[in-house]
């Protein structure tokens, strides 16, 4: 009993002397960064990429790439805006695109970008078989050193995103240590990336665009607390915050919030159960396969509740996969929180209480396991919310975390809480059309309707965006059918997430466009505008 | 005179071991019942959501308080402390079984002996934790990954106590006249072994609660246990460190509070019991 008196005794005293010593670096740490160059910048704004830097393989899809550039870009309006690309034309029949390009652009190595290397960069991306999709694109040629066509297989007015998206690689410093080293013509440069906790960059001195007012930038990789932490310690000038985290107060920080597209949603089987997927995965849910348990779980659920609830209500109720963009159809907004309403639809279709107080009809119960992805607090919240929000109306929802290698079997035959969220409109297609069904995460739910199909085909093959953004809002609602609320159903929309960042009160980052879906690197969009407020 | 009185007094601090230890014992028992009972009249509507009383601090409504998705923590914590229990004394049966049969196995001849202490030596070998997350993550984690894991890491302790045991009866007089009156060593073990393991296994298990339950709550800590939205004290736990820097202090102070408290009685009462049955041992505490 002493002896370990002695040994507490022991270790009391050495952690206090240990922290003494911490108290005596943290002056020197806090002058530093109030001395530190005026042209540098810490962020801590998450989304470490596990893959590495390479766009070939999905780098920058969500946001800028920074270390590489892209054919063309768009503004915060979704309007197009050459880059790399100094014009481009699209054949009459919509399947050759040719591309000019600068020919005074070098990567950050001093080699000049030609045709060769865009050329380099989709075949590279076409042969990856990752995320990056370009089974529509048939070849790649080049006409000379700056110009460049592109050969459909079908016509497709979404290749402008991805043309927005690829940024271009260079043939001769690419090979397998590339997503590590990169080598772009983007307007950084990678110095130093340490997995898992920072990653330096400094501006490109070659950079052929406007010359970004920060020189170098500081990301790092921290834990939402670690950040806030950060944050509160004024050690970082950018933070990621989560919802439960942006009530508080940081002297000299504002609260930036960013509207977003980053979406939750509960994707609902659309077909009855039976079949089953060629890795033998179960398909199909009697229960959501009903429209009116669909229509009644959509009426039925206060969206409003859960923004301020589970996200404290920083976010925006959704009602399709890309609410607020130029191709979202107003019309899809529905009036929700009805209970009565829901009971009725339900009712109307044939389903009644049983003793228990759960809707039943033809011997079905109306009992649904919802999945959730288990590490992610927010869809766990909005789960459980869910699930008890649903109880008064008779269908009895239990909830599920998993992780996503499990989550891969039960999500074509059970609703999951999804996220998407993208500034294409090639996400609905992916998500909506019958041509995707069971392809990766993308239309899990074996949704099927040949209107919709035809209006997302035609928006496809316009090759005015305009008019494809009418045929996409047709898809969603067009009067009698479509893939939102109002039609088919055949996913709950729930909430968008604001995107919340502490930044110090007197950088000013100027406005920006509507956030996709992941975090962090979206924002950095614009970062060669970034500047102190003077 | 001197030595009655010497007696009495003796006597005198008896009565008042005896006492105290009633005493205690019947409290944590009393505790530990509490616990236990007032789980059962959580109903699940008293676990559900309420957005609008969200993080409320402990006041007379909430004792505990609510958390970020205004859920009762009495509630929570109550029900995780059964969940626990339960957890423990499934892991805790099958694990004093196996310490049990391996310990009786010992007796067959010196090959075994020799492989049971081996295998002691294997499982302690390795830190229960790591052993234990291995265990739980290929059995998919789960109520079932639980209890197995914790059921078959806990028992080499016990086992070495009871196998020191069973050396000793069995190189006692008695059990080699039985010997030698042609008995066999299943009967050995059955009338003369078994009976004098009793009190070290009764004792042993119990011991073995507040690790399996401390073990339990560490793994789900880690998120290698039970799904995420069951009220296990070790997901409350790992949940709360979450809200720590937005100075929800109350979510993780009470659930771990009342962990400790759990594991206290269930010590406590290991070593009464120990004092009672075995008393020659309880003079060396």
């Amino acid at each position: 009993m002493k002896k370990t008196l002695f040994l507490l005794l022991i270790l009391s005293v050495s952690a206090s002397l240990l922290a003494s010593c911490s108290d005596t670096e943290k002056p020197s740490n806090k002058s530093n960064t109030a001395t530190k160059e005026k042209d540098a910048l810490t962020l801590a704004i998450g989304g470490e990429p596990d893959e590495g830097f390479d766009p070939t393989t999905g780098w920058g899809h969500y946001g800028s790439p920074l270390f590489q550039s892209t054919l063309v870009t768009f503004d915060k309006d979704f309007n197009v805006q050459n880059d790399l690309a100094t014009a481009y034309d699209v054949s009459e029949d919509g399947k050759i695109w040719t591309v000019h390009i600068r020919d005074d652009v070098k990567f950050s190595d001093g080699e000049p970008l030609t045709a060769k290397d865009v050329h380099f960069t989709f075949e590279t991306a076409k042969n990856s078989g990752s995320v990056v999709d370009l089974t529509n694109l048939e070849k790649v040629e080049e006409v000379d050193e700056n110009t460049i066509t592109f050969t459909l297989k079908q016509p497709n007015s979404t290749f402008l995103y991805s043309l927005a998206t690829m940024g271009i690689v260079p043939e001769h410093a690419y090979d397998d240590s590339y997503r590590t080293h990169p080598i772009g013509s983007g307007p950084f440069e990678l110095v130093q990336w340490n997995k898992g906790q920072q990653l330096i960059v400094q501006a490109n001195p070659l950079y052929y665009g406007e010359e970004p007012y920060f020189k170098k930038l500081t990301f790092l990789f921290l834990s939402e607390d670690a950040a806030f932490a950060a944050a509160k310690s004024q050690q970082a000038d950018i933070v990621y915050v989560t919802p439960s985290f942006a009530k508080q107060e940081i002297p000299n920080m504002t609260l930036v919030q960013l509207d977003s597209v980053d979406n939750r949603g509960i994707i609902l089987p659309y077909v009855p159960s039976g079949e089953q997927t060629a890795e033998g995965d179960p398909i199909g849910n009697d229960v959501t396969a009903d429209k009116a348990i669909r229509k009644a779980l959509n009426i039925a659920v206060n969206r409003q509740n859960l923004v301020d609830g589970v996200i404290e209500g920083f976010g925006t109720k959704a009602f399709t996969v890309a609410d607020h963009l130029p191709w979202w159809n107003s019309e899809t907004v529905i009036e929700d929180g009805n209970l009565e309403e829901a009971k009725e639809v339900l009712d109307a279709a044939g389903w009644k209480l049983n003793e228990d107080g759960i809707q039943e009809k033809d011997g079905i119960k109306a009992a649904l396991t919802l999945y959730y992805p288990a590490d992610d607090q927010i869809r766990q919240s909005l789960s459980l919310a869910f699930a008890d929000a649903m109880k008064p109306l008779g269908i009895d929802i239990t909830t599920k975390g998993e992780n996503w290698n499990e989550l891969v079997h039960v999500m074509y035959s059970n609703p999951v809480m999804m996220g998407w969220g993208s500034n294409s409109p090639l996400e609905m297609f992916n998500i909506y059309s019958s041509t995707t069904m069971g392809q990766d995460f993308y239309n899990t739910n074996y949704y099927s309707n040949p209107t919709v199909d035809d209006y997302m085909e035609k928006a496809m093959n316009s090759q005015d965006p305009e008019e494809a953004n009418e045929y996409w809002k047709k898809a969603q609602w067009d009067g009698s059918t479509g893939f939102s609320a109002k039609g088919d159903t055949p996913w709950v929309w729930l909430l968008n997430m604001k995107h919340l960042y502490f930044v110090r009160d007197d950088l000013e980052i100027g406005p920006q466009k509507i956030q996709p879906h992941g975090h962090g690197w979206p924002m950095t969009d614009y970062i060669s505008q970034w500047h102190w407020k003077e | 005179m001197s030595v009655s009185n010497n007696i009495i007094r003796k006597r005198k601090n008896m009565w008042s071991l005896r006492v105290k230890s009633t005493v205690i014992v019947s409290v944590s028992l009393s505790i530990l019942v509490g616990m236990l009972i007032s789980s059962f009249f959580i109903t699940p509507d008293k676990l559900v959501v309420d957005l609008q009383l969200r993080n409320i601090a402990p006041s007379l409504e909430h004792l505990f308080g609510t958390d970020w998705m205004g859920r009762d923590m009495l509630a929570r914590t109550l029900k995780g402390l059964s969940l626990s229990f339960g957890v423990g004394l499934l892991s805790v049966i099958i694990s004093s079984f196996i310490a049990l049969l391996l310990s009786l196995l010992t007796l067959t001849n010196k090959a075994v002996d020799v492989c049971v202490t081996w295998l002691i030596d294997l499982f302690l070998s390795v830190p229960h934790i790591v052993l234990l997350i291995l265990i739980a993550f290929t059995l998919g984690g789960g109520f079932k990954g639980v209890v197995i894991g914790l059921a078959v890491t806990h028992w080499p302790s016990l086992t070495r106590l009871l196998r020191a045991e069973v050396l000793q009866i069995n190189s006692a007089e008695y059990v080699a006249i039985s010997q030698k009156l042609g008995k066999t060593k299943a009967w050995v073990a059955a009338h003369h072994v078994l009976p004098h393991l009793l009190p070290q296994l009764l004792i042993g298990s119990i011991l073995l609660f507040p690790h399996a339950i401390l073990h339990e709550a560490a793994i789900t800590f880690l998120g290698f246990g039970l799904s995420p939205e069951t009220p296990a004290i070790g997901i409350i736990l790992s949940e709360a460190m979450r809200y720590l820097s937005t100075g929800m202090w109350w979510l993780a102070l009470f659930p771990g509070l009342a962990l400790l408290v759990m594991v206290g009685i269930f010590d406590i009462l290991g070593r009464q019991l120990q004092k009672w049955i075995d008393p020659f041992s309880g003079d060396h505490l």
